[in-house]
């Protein structure tokens, strides 16, 4: 017995000299703040790691979430205002039918092995594009052609006024040592090299020493993929100079850090199929939607979401209500706006014929008002955002149920069925995409959706030659005083909320000014990195 | 009146486990609609007397969750258990009794089985189904049969050898007629243990399959979603998300694993007088 207790004794004594071994070993955390100050460390999601490297052919900058390629220039830049500015390009015109674009590039680039950029490498970077991007749309781009060493001329298939706002995406590559294994070695001309990239963890970027414009303040910069805990962990420890953040975490007080938040274009909204039920696509998937198919349902959801709500509830107040999916965009709508009014959501409700039940929930010719929102199953604001929305809708005697799916089945079950989507980008391409109706389907692609007066101001707004004049046609697609996509319109999508971007940054840190962020919460805020400082 | 011995202290700890097993299941089973309630005036609440178990950042009552996500995991695991025993007792006995050829292929098939690690057969099962409950329960239904196949056809293996078996033979009854006959109420004790034990595995496994997300989509209350989701907030404190639910598996899990042992040993003839 007393051996036996000896024993324990002893045990324990080992445990608590373990512990406290361990202790001594954590309070030594790295102090970066000797550091000579001009180089940061940045956190991002794990999913912001670009799985097949830096190449703009597949996804770098330009894929489905847009951002500045910093290793690589582009032609041009969008500004704060989300105009269109110059990088490589120097001028740029377009022929009167709209077909061809000359755009001169400046002759005093190099790329970082010493080689000279010219217009060839610019044509050769937007032809392998047309044949090999798979994230990218190309199709109206016929082909690209060097003129002279300073000059490139894009023929197009079609009309697309828009064009430079691809340009701002697509970083140049050089002809002669793009390769296959271009993703993990990439040289460009932008502000920063690739230095070192560790798989599943980090990549570090260096200042190009030899950058043709203005030398870039922070000359390292080590970016983190982090779960979203993980990138706690790592602004607690002290381990990080930024970290991106979610609402749930906001707010905490961590000393030494300030919370950033940015307001975004990154928007959430739902599709609420226009067509009714009983017609399949051509790959057997069904189409359209009983209840949402009548315009008054669709009105009376969009005006009976209290979106203010919605945010203080879902994102702890960081976000703003959207009324489109292009919010504080120069083409957007002002008229997109739809006020939170229930009664009114209750009278058209009303008036379509859909009339409240025993159980508070409406009925037509004895169909129940019901509502299936999808949401993706990874998403956890998304799915907040779907069961606060069933919430609200309960309130208009609308049955809603929520589920989760992944987006293996997501797209063929948006046809028939409400998804919540997450959109927002810098060019009002994706517009077209979510409202223009497809050829061979003549509906939109991600919910049935038809409406040639909206195609047709669209298809001008492509052809037309004036960036002015042509945001004044993405506007009248959105409304031109009779018809359109917004509340007094046809309304097939219900927007939500923008999510601000949150991001833990050292008090000392100055990030410089911000684009509006778009769709993505990686890499747009390292887009002005080298203008960052430390105070 | 009889002398108490620890024989009846398992029965009654036998009784009592099988109550608080039932009573879990049916509270869950009643609460499924509380539980799929969202309301974000009480979200992120620490356990209180109403909330025993806290709040999520949903306001998702989590007591209800939990309760319903336990209930959720004990009926299928009846069901699973239930099909992998049918299923290991008809290969047990094909295999042993059919002849060579039969009990090649049933040997092979288990080893095959069970080659394969349990939990991506069951990731494959589930995906190929296209998740939901369907492929859960298939999934955990037909990957967990095979240890009890493999010790009902060593049973069937000895009891061939012995006379009364023998006997039969001689008497001309078919190898069926024998085995349903004079076999089945042999093995019938082990079979309803084998049948009790598979509980925690399935349990566990279902809780590991939807941790994982190849299981239900995540506003349905499932142990291992809720699990995955208390997970990424215990950094926030929010202990209780993870703590609560995680306690009341292992405590269901130990106590199925108990019942089993207990009902083992109660029906095990050799044990009678311990």
């Amino acid at each position: 017995m007393t051996k036996q207790r000896i024993n324990i004794i002893l045990m324990m004594v080992m445990i608590i000299l373990l512990i406290s071994g361990c202790k001594d070993e954590n309070t030594e955390t790295p102090d970066f703040s000797s550091e000579i100050r001009d180089s940061v460390v940045v956190v991002m999601g794990v999913t912001s790691e670009p799985e097949a490297g830096f190449d703009p052919a597949y996804g770098w900058g330009a894929g489905e979430h847009v951002h500045e390629p910093l290793i690589q220039s582009t032609l041009t830049v969008t500004g704060k205002d989300l105009s269109i500015g110059y990088d490589l390009a120097t001028s740029m015109e377009v022929s009167d039918d709209g077909l061809n674009w000359v755009v001169k590039v400046r002759d005093d680039v190099s790329f970082t092995d010493g080689e000279k950029l010219t217009a060839e490498d610019v044509a050769f970077t937007y032809n392998t594009l047309k044949s090999t991007s798979s994230v990218n749309d190309f199709t109206m781009l016929d082909r690209a052609e060097a003129a002279d060493g300073t000059t490139v001329v894009f023929h197009m298939n079609r009309p697309y006024s828009i064009w430079p706002y691809t340009m701002a995406t697509v970083g140049i590559v050089p002809e002669h040592s793009y390769g296959p294994n271009y993703g993990e070695n990439p040289v460009g001309s932008g502000r920063y090299v690739l230095k070192q990239w560790d798989r599943g963890q980090q990549v570090i970027l260096e200042a190009n020493s030899n950058y043709y414009g203005e030398a870039p303040n922070i000359k390292k910069v080590t970016i983190l993929f982090m779960e979203e805990d993980g990138a706690l962990a790592a602004i607690r420890a002290g381990q990080a100079d930024l970290a991106y953040t979610a609402a749930p975490y906001a707010n905490m007080n961590i000393p030494g850090y300030e919370l950033l938040s940015f307001q975004t274009v990154d928007n959430r909204g739902f599709n609420l199929p226009a067509i009714p039920s009983g017609s399949v696509s051509a790959d057997g998937v069904p189409v359209g939607n009983d209840f949402t198919c009548d315009v008054k349902v669709r009105r009376a959801i969009n005006m009976g979401i209290n979106r203010e709500e919605m945010i203080e509830n879902v994102l702890n107040g960081y976000g703003s209500p959207a009324y489109s999916v292009c919010d504080k965009m120069p083409w957007y709508e002002p008229s997109s706006k739809a006020e939170y009014n229930q009664s009114g959501a209750n009278a058209l409700l009303d008036e379509a014929g859909w009339l409240k039940g025993a159980d508070g929930i409406r009925e037509k010719d004895g169909k129940r008002a019901e509502l299936l929102l999808l949401y993706p199953a990874s998403d956890s604001v998304r799915q907040a955002l779907a069961a606060d929305t069933v919430n609200q809708l309960k309130k208009l005697g609308i049955d809603g149920q929520i589920q989760g799916v992944g987006w293996d089945t997501a797209y063929d079950s948006a046809q028939s069925n409400p998804l919540v989507w997450g959109w927002g980008a810098h060019t009002p391409m994706e517009f077209y995409n979510i409202y223009h109706t497809m050829k061979d389907t003549g509906l939109a692609a991600y919910s049935p959706y038809a409406n040639v007066r909206v195609d047709r101001y669209m298809d001008e707004a492509l052809a037309e030659k004036d960036m002015g004049k042509s945001n004044e046609l993405w506007r009248k697609a959105q409304w031109d005083g009779e018809t359109g996509i917004t509340h007094e319109g046809d309304i097939p999508w219900v927007w939500l909320v923008n999510i601000d971007h949150l991001y833990w940054s050292r008090e000392d840190l100055n990030v410089a000014e911000q684009k509006i962020h778009p769709h993505g919460h990686g890499w747009s805020i390292v887009n002005n990195v080298d203008q960052w400082g430390w105070e | 009146m009889k002398q108490w011995n620890s024989r009846k202290t398992m029965y009654c700890f036998f009784v009592l486990s099988i109550i608080f097993l039932a009573v879990v299941t049916v509270i869950g089973y009643f609460s499924y609609d509380k539980a799929m309630v969202v309301d974000f005036s009480r979200k992120n609440l620490p356990p209180s007397f109403s909330y025993p178990f806290g709040t999520d950042w949903m306001g998702r009552d989590m007591f209800a969750r939990t309760m319903t996500g336990i209930s959720m995991s004990i009926m299928l695991g009846v069901l699973a258990a239930a099909v992998s025993s049918v299923i290991a007792f008809s290969l047990g006995i094909i295999g042993a009794s059919m002849g060579k050829a039969a009990d090649g292929f049933v040997s092979g098939l288990i080893d095959l089985v069970m080659g394969i690690p349990h939990i991506l057969l069951l990731v494959l099962i589930s995906f190929a189904l296209g998740k939901g409950f369907k492929g859960v329960v298939t999934g955990i239904a037909i990957t967990h049969w095979t240890s009890l196949a493999r010790l009902i056809r060593g049973e069937v293996l000895q009891l061939k050898e012995s006379q009364y078996i023998k006997i039969a033979e001689k008497l001309g009854h078919g190898k069926l007629k024998t085995a349903v006959k004079h076999m089945t109420p042999h093995l019938l004790p082990q079979v309803l243990v084998g049948f009790v034990l598979l509980f925690p595995h399935a349990i566990l496994h279902e809780a590991g399959i939807t941790f994982l997300g190849f299981g239900l989509p995540p506003e349905q209350p499932a142990v291992g979603i809720i699990l995955s989701e208390g997970m990424k907030y215990l950094t926030m404190g929010s202990w209780w998300l993870a703590l609560f639910p995680g306690l009341l598996l292992t405590i269901v899990v130990v106590l199925f694993h108990l019942v089993g042992d207990i009902l083992g040993r109660l029906i095990d003839p050799g044990r009678i007088h311990q």
